[in-house]
């Protein structure tokens, strides 16, 4: 079964490994979202959440978050 | 009109160095420090979007907007996209405490082959955050000059101005290997191929246009791109060059990480949101809408300048009949062009404006906006809005005019026009508020609560139908949430400064001629004829003809309106429904004419029709139910 980025909780760290959208990936490329682990900063309840990467935040709508793939980043970073 | 458009700019120099730069990474106050005279802020053609230009020695210094990449997604970047390929030189800001996020810029900027200098700004965040930058690593990785910088306190902006002139850029990059898809006759610049190469479709377009075609077989320009790998390998290199010239200790969360983590929780961040918008409502809408405007209007105007000017007009003028439209023109009590006309705009508009510039920017630099946005995503969701939308909304209970600025920051098209839509709708100013709460408190408590349940199902029920009819999908909230941090005055009244001139320089012209059309209309008996005019509708509402006078005031000011009910001897329902038409009716002249100047002519005129229709649709039903 796939994940994706609308299941995750608060606290976990995941990698983003599939995005639909174009223009979304390509913002998420540049701004290093798609290089590796991302940490979960919040989740609000069938609303936007809110991802962190090395001092990064970005919030996401909740629509946007339920078609991300995403996969558990191994404890390694 | 802009000065792009004119070419004839306060601000003239062949050469032009564009500042450049991610969101919240302190360009403006760079702009600010670096700027030595004059600014002058104008909207770039054709957009919304503004741009701020200002000399710098012998050449033109241009801010532009903030954007995470040189590319075609939004209207920002398509402004600072064809800044920078005009621009001979580029300062580049970087935040220092995002050097990761922000080098892709940098390299993309160099990849372009666009001569650069780094501001590497908020050093002293960095080091707080336990974050050692080595600049002159960097400086020797990038091959371009690197300038750490405090730009609030105004460190390294000397030597920042000093190094300008060195700006250059590596003579070749790796982005290169990807030319080689490109036709060899291809008359493209290298920035203009790296953007080619990166999928950049109007750059693609505009420079197949300018080519001779070749025989088949040669792809269009528009085919070539390959963003992803073109993007993944910059990624790589900033990794890389991070890597080397970055160290970071861990240090605790700071005040302003545990105050974000409490507003992006729904359990506390839903009040400290109401506590922030009820202080900002009770500053636009009552301190200044209120108490300011009419100490303006009541005191200043209409106890001095008003019967002064009428005075002086009416002794300069002679008695003759031909002077008599003109005298109507100059100082009618409804819309004089020097007197009501003047009032309006220094006595109403200034104070609002300069109020609402001052409280959006505390907005932006404090970092609330975005994490506003996030809390509120859900609820406007199902109006076909996103997050963003919250600002305009919560602005409209303020002055419906000054929210119609805000629908700027929304997001896309089909966003704004659905926000303006609601504002001119259902949301009531300030101005308007107070008289209607007065006349609802004398009916009784059930009544105020009637009358906030009709406006906020209209609300949802043109929300939904506007979502389902528009064209287009709703664009999802993709934001950055920038560092929340205390906002500094001197930044907050620079921008209100620049941005309430600006607004005052394409206002009012636009209303000096809608004041003369009006009171044309006026004298040569208008108004009478509209007052005969809507008497079926006015009975379709089940309200005595005069309720026409009050609705003719409405298109004037909205609070007109109101404080026209005041005065008839209404029964309960009448009064009510009276009430609720007035809020739906046709926003006032000065939210018109921003509508106008912000949407397009056509979008404005269904607004206003739809408005006439609305108004009178749900009276008409209030009245059949009450």
């Amino acid at each position: 079964m796939t994940e994706v980025l609308a299941d995750t909780a608060p606290g976990e760290s995941v990698s983003l490994e599939r995005v639909p959208d174009d223009d979304v990936r390509a913002r998420l490329l540049r701004l290093g979202f798609l290089d590796g682990a991302v940490e979960c900063r919040h989740r609000l309840r069938k609303g936007p959440i809110v991802l962190r990467r090395n001092g990064t935040e970005m919030a996401l709508g909740a629509d946007l978050a339920a078609e991300i793939e995403i996969s558990h980043a191994r404890a390694d970073r | 009109m802009s000065c792009h458009e004119t070419g004839d700019c306060d601000v003239d120099a062949d050469e032009t160095i564009a500042l450049v730069g991610c969101p919240n990474v302190g360009k403006s106050v760079v702009f600010g420090e670096l700027a030595e005279q004059y600014v002058d802020v104008s909207n770039y053609p054709g957009t919304t979007v503004d741009t701020t230009e200002t000399a710098f020695g012998d050449a033109k210094l241009t801010d532009t907007p903030g954007v995470y990449g040189i590319s075609s997604f939004d209207e920002e970047e398509r402004v600072t996209r064809e800044i920078v390929l005009e621009a001979d030189a580029v300062v580049n800001v970087v935040d220092a405490t995002q050097l990761d996020r922000d080098l892709f810029l940098t390299l993309q900027l160099l990849d372009m082959g666009i001569p650069t200098v780094v501001a590497l700004n908020m050093m002293d965040e960095a080091e707080a955050d336990g974050v050692d930058i080595d600049a002159d690593a960097l400086e020797a990785e990038l091959g371009v000059p690197v300038v750490p910088t405090v730009a609030v306190d105004g460190e390294g902006i000397d030597e920042l101005r000093e190094r300008v002139p060195e700006a250059t850029a590596p003579a070749s990059t790796p982005v290169e290997r990807w030319f080689d898809e490109l036709p060899d006759d291809v008359g493209a610049s290298r920035a203009e191929k790296t953007l080619i190469v990166e999928g950049d479709e109007p750059t693609a377009e505009r420079v197949s246009s300018g080519a001779i075609v070749a025989d088949g077989g040669v792809p269009a320009l528009t085919e070539i791109g390959q963003r992803e790998d073109v993007y993944g390998h910059r990624r790589r290199r900033v990794e890389d060059v991070v890597g080397g010239v970055l160290s970071r200790e861990e240090r605790d969360s700071s005040w302003a990480e545990r105050f974000s983590d409490l507003m992006l929780d729904p359990l506390t961040g839903t009040p400290i949101a109401l506590a922030m918008l009820g202080a900002i409502f009770y500053f636009i809408g009552v301190v200044v809408a209120q108490k300011v405007v009419d100490f303006l209007e009541i005191t200043v105007f209409g106890e001095y300048y008003n019967p002064i000017v009428e005075g002086a007009v009416e002794g300069i003028l002679p008695a003759a009949s031909w002077a008599e439209p003109i005298e109507f023109m100059l100082i009618n009590g409804n819309l004089g062009l020097l007197t009501i006309t003047v009032q309006y705009i220094v006595g109403v508009l200034l104070p609002l404006v300069i109020a609402f510039y001052f409280v959006i920017g505390i907005l932006e630099d404090s970092g609330m906006l975005p994490r506003l946005a996030v809390l509120t995503d859900r609820g406007l969701n199902r109006i076909g809005l996103n997050g963003r939308a919250i600002v305009p909304m919560i602005v409209g209970v303020g002055c419906v005019t000054m929210a119609v600025i805000t629908t700027r920051m929304v997001g896309d098209r089909r966003e704004r026009l659905i926000s303006t839509a609601l504002l001119g709708l259902a949301v009531p100013c300030s101005a308007q508020l107070g008289v209607i709460m007065g006349l609802l408190a004398g009916l009784g408590l059930i009544w105020w609560f009637g009358y906030l349940g009709v406006l906020l199902l209209v609300l949802g029920v043109a929300g939904l139908f506007l979502d389902r009819t528009l064209p287009g999908e709703q664009t999802p909230l993709v934001t950055e949430l920038p560092r929340m941090r205390v906002p500094r005055p001197r930044n907050i009244l620079r921008k209100t400064y620049n941005r309430t001139k600006m607004f005052l320089r394409e206002a009012i012209p636009l209303f000096a001629v809608a004041a003369v059309a009006i009171s044309a209309l006026e004298y040569v008996g208008g108004f009478a004829v509209i007052q005969r005019v809507l008497s079926p509708v006015t009975a379709l509402v089940g309200l005595p003809q005069e309720f026409a006078r009050v609705l003719l005031l409405g298109l004037v000011r909205r609070d007109f309106a109101a404080a026209g009910m005041t005065d008839m001897a209404f029964t309960t329902a009448e009064t009510f429904i009276g009430l609720v038409v007035i809020t739906l009716f046709v926003p006032c002249i000065l939210s018109m004419v921003m509508i106008l100047k912000e949407r397009d002519a056509k979008s404005a005129l269904l607004m206003w029709v739809g408005s006439w229709v609305v108004a009178f649709g749900v009276g008409g039903l209030l009245a059949v139910i009450l």
